[in-house]
């Protein structure tokens, strides 16, 4: 059987931006003080998110600290190379929940690169989307509404476990 | 709301229709197959399945005699989409945190973000 389509590859999601401070201070920021800049609202938590912590060596923790007084992991150091590259392995499934399977995670590479002006360029990459699988995908984009998250991820679990 | 969203948690929010998604991950395959050791019957195979298309979670195609579904990588170009919304978000938060102070090359370990905890 010849079968043409079961290419599922999904290209990375790449940004790029250029900030006017060094690679060092760069990489301090997006990791020691990841606290300070991380959009609020994403965390998977049950409570508010108080603080968000990334464990500065590989195999180091990245999760956040919730006002309940509960952790939660959503990643790992994979690669820990200051100032000049990061990679964290992004394990959250489609319900929210950590992944412990790297197998089943995506990754997050960042590259921190010096240029004139004592500027750097932050090159990011979001790679292997893929191996959270397509109904990881397919809730994602269920919550991602405009709408908001919140309310279609509590009728997701609603349906879920109301069965 | 979007009703393909609202079909989407529909579709999902049933074990034996995340069992056949999770069984075409490594390529499409005719419903005999998908059927396989599932404790349903087959009637009731083809009805998730044409749950899952109506969702666009599912793709189908003939192939010779019967048909085979895959899933479908509309599915992942939704989550691309998402985090390429986040990481654009998240990144200009970045960059006006760096912008912030630019002057300070010795970062404090406090600093009034954390004012809270």
């Amino acid at each position: 059987m010849t079968v043409t389509d079961t290419d599922r590859t999904v290209d990375a999601v790449r940004k790029t931006i250029t900030v006017q401070t060094s690679p060092q201070r760069a990489f301090h920021v997006f990791t020691a003080e990841y606290d300070s800049w991380w959009p609020r609202s994403h965390h998977i938590g049950k409570s508010p998110m108080k603080r968000a912590i990334i464990e500065g060596r590989a195999g180091g923790r990245c999760y956040t600290e919730q006002e309940d007084g509960t952790d939660c992991d959503w990643g790992s150091v994979l690669v820990w190379d200051p100032p000049h590259r990061l990679v964290i392995a992004w394990q959250i499934d489609g319900k929210w929940q950590f992944e412990p399977d790297l197998a089943k995670s995506s990754e997050v590479e960042v590259r921190f690169t010096a240029e004139p002006g004592g500027r750097t360029r932050v090159d990011l990459e979001h790679r292997h989307l893929d191996r959270h699988g397509v109904d990881a995908a397919a809730i994602r984009t269920a919550i991602d509404s405009p709408n908001g998250w919140g309310g279609l991820l509590q009728m997701f679990v609603d349906r879920v476990e109301g069965r | 709301m979007n009703t393909y969203h609202e079909a989407q948690l529909d579709a999902l929010g049933d074990a034996t229709r995340r069992a056949i998604l999770s069984r075409l991950i490594d390529g499409p395959l005719p419903v005999g197959e998908i059927a396989r050791d599932l404790p349903v019957s087959r009637p009731a195979i083809s009805q998730h399945l044409r749950v899952l298309k109506e969702a666009r979670l599912v793709t189908d195609r003939a192939d010779g005699a019967r048909r085979l579904y895959a899933l479908n990588p509309e599915a992942f170009d939704a989550l691309r989409e998402y985090f390429d919304r986040f990481w654009t978000q998240a990144l200009a938060a970045f960059k006006r945190r760096v912008e912030a102070h630019p002057s300070k090359e010795k970062p404090h370990d406090r600093h009034r973000h954390r004012s809270h905890r």
